[in-house]
């Protein structure tokens, strides 16, 4: 008995609270629990949630589910997969649109390239303002401002990912070796030749590849901006919704989810292949 | 000896003459490479503005045109000597806020949906996930069935889940928790799996060697080293979350989106402007409250 108490003593030095826990962190422990649970719970009534609301819900999301089996194109599969092809073509353009601009406002951010704080302080706390506007926001505001079609779709998504790009791009720039540089400058290379010589090659991979990588969620992204009005496939499941045609909505969220995969798929091998 | 030097000169110089040959080529492949992707993702832009009939129809003549007035009516007419007035002098701060209390009500209610789906999806995530990690589950046909429904969850965009659930549980702030809940289980519940299987397994033998259960070994062999890890993605989720629930609104969801969709339909563009302040504000004040939250937690681990 006195063995064990010595043993937990000499653990208890070594760190203490790893054997014995005190009744004070025990009451801590409790407290945040709780402070949790009334936080949660009042969530929920804020919310409005009841057994009943759930209940009533789940009953007629069964109808849905039972409606959408057997998945049917309804006879207009050739127009889907031109909705699906232009979903596709709206979020190269936007993310080819947030590229370009991102670069400069990329520059300008980094540390290495602007020695000045000032000015790269300013930018990055810019981009972080706007970071937090989501896509939807944007398309509504765009569609607003310019009309239905592709190219508030194409606008919102270049918005939403230019902040999001040009910070990725500054990292990437901040994290380029300067040896390579100093070692063309000291073979007598001019500010061109090292900047081409010395930067780009380390840079561009990691550029492409994130722009690769914002392709691939832009796709989701231009899908969702259609159902406010900006084309594509969005706008097409949204119509199908509302007059409840779920048959054709699982039909067309099932082709959507493959085309994802390849384009996931295809951009990963790219992706891996790059860097 | 003259000789042999010269034919030591001319192979060593043949294999220059080699070397050089064989650099031409690579840089002549490598360019040839270069050329056929440049073409490649030109044709790919190219079919993208074809497709997307971007400048095709007659709505789009003049788009620039049409931003810049929208522009000007986003802007509210504030006038410097009624800044700080009352509600009803035009051109006061509390007259472009005009219904701030319902705005910060449906703020409220938006934080509150991201917060109960964030919960209760990241608790879904938590339990599935143990199924999809491969050093936990041995079972292959049950760890690919929930990897791939935790794929269709984060395929599926979101807005088309709040609307499918919608039209089950009505418009509201139910259908955009909902929502949140099948998108969080779906992200985190491949981050947590893709956590576990990085996981030390030593804790789990030994907890199994001592006679405890399948559930005891989760509870204190896995779970204490990675709470921190999932702890922190769980709150990064929270972050992303809150500016779906916001986004969501716009389909009927519930919450300010709600209430920016209704600015935009009154064609109040100012109005919508403030609630769009007031939402980059409380995400910016809550992504830095989780951000201190989370150096704290990997702060522990250290």
């Amino acid at each position: 008995m006195s063995a064990e108490a010595a043993l937990i003593a000499r653990a208890e030095a070594i760190l203490p609270g790893a054997v014995i826990i005190t009744l004070e962190r025990r009451l801590k422990t409790a407290l945040a629990v709780a402070a949790f649970l009334i936080v949660f719970l009042a969530c929920c009534y804020d919310l409005g949630l009841s057994w009943d609301v759930l209940g009533g819900g789940l009953v007629k999301m069964g109808t849905i589910l039972g409606a959408m089996w057997p998945p049917t194109s309804g006879g207009e599969l050739a127009r889907l997969l031109l909705a699906l092809v232009q979903t596709l073509a709206i979020a190269v353009l936007g993310t080819l649109l947030a590229a370009l601009v991102a670069i400069p406002l990329g520059l300008a951010a980094a540390r290495n390239i602007v020695p000045n704080p000032a000015i790269h302080f300013a930018i990055r706390r810019f981009m972080d303002l706007f970071r937090g506007i989501p896509v939807l926001v944007w398309a509504l505001i765009l569609v607003a401002a310019v009309g239905l079609g592709p190219i508030p779709g194409i606008l919102a998504i270049a918005f939403s990912d230019i902040p999001r790009l040009g910070k990725l791009f500054a990292e990437a720039l901040e994290n380029v070796d300067a040896r390579q540089q100093d070692s063309l400058r000291a073979t007598g290379s001019s500010t061109p030749g090292v900047f081409r010589f010395g930067v780009v090659p380390q840079l561009l991979p990691v550029w492409l590849s994130q722009c690769l990588y914002y392709l691939e969620q832009n796709f989701r992204a231009a899908a969702v901006v259609g159902v406010v009005g900006a084309g594509g496939i969005g706008f097409e499941l949204e119509e199908r919704i509302r007059i409840f045609a779920f048959d054709e909505v699982a039909f067309i969220t099932l082709m959507y989810i493959i085309v994802v995969g390849i384009v996931d798929f295809g951009s990963e091998r790219l992706r891996a292949h790059l860097t | 000896m003259k000789d042999s030097a010269a034919s030591t000169g001319t192979s060593s110089l043949n294999r220059v003459a080699a070397i050089e040959s064989e650099w031409r080529q690579t840089i002549r492949k490598s360019r040839l490479q270069t050329f056929a992707w440049m073409i490649l993702v030109s044709i790919i832009l190219l079919g993208s503005v074809e497709l997307s009939a971007v400048g095709k129809s007659s709505v789009d003549a003049g788009w620039i045109d049409r931003i810049a007035s929208f522009v000007d009516r986003l802007i509210p007419d504030l006038k410097a000597d009624a800044l700080f007035a009352g509600r009803q002098v035009d051109g006061s701060l509390a007259s472009w806020f005009y219904d701030l209390p319902r705005w910060l009500e449906a703020m409220r209610e938006t934080v509150a949906m991201a917060f109960v789906g964030t919960v209760v999806g990241g608790l879904m995530a938590l339990g599935l996930s143990f199924q999809a990690a491969a050093n936990l589950n041995p079972n292959a046909f049950l760890r690919h069935t929930v990897r791939r429904g935790f794929d269709a969850a984060r395929t599926i965009p979101d807005v088309i889940l709040a609307l499918i659930f919608a039209a089950a549980f009505s418009l509201g702030a139910v259908a955009g928790m909902l929502t949140i809940i099948i998108t969080t289980m779906g992200s985190l519940g491949k981050l947590f799996s893709e956590c576990m299987e990085n996981a030390e397994m030593n804790q789990v033998d030994a907890i199994e060697a001592v006679g405890g259960n399948r559930l005891l070994q989760l509870r204190f062999g896995i779970l204490p080293q990675l709470l921190p890890q999932i702890l922190s993605y769980w709150l990064l989720r929270m972050e992303i979350n809150l500016s779906v629930a916001a986004a969501l609104g716009i389909v009927g969801a519930g919450g300010i989106g709600m209430e920016l969709e209704r600015a935009i339909s009154f064609t109040e563009f100012d109005t919508y402007l403030a609630i769009l302040i007031l939402i980059v504000f409380c995400i910016f004040v809550i992504d830095l409250v989780s951000e201190q939250l989370r150096h704290r937690l990997i702060g522990l681990t250290q």
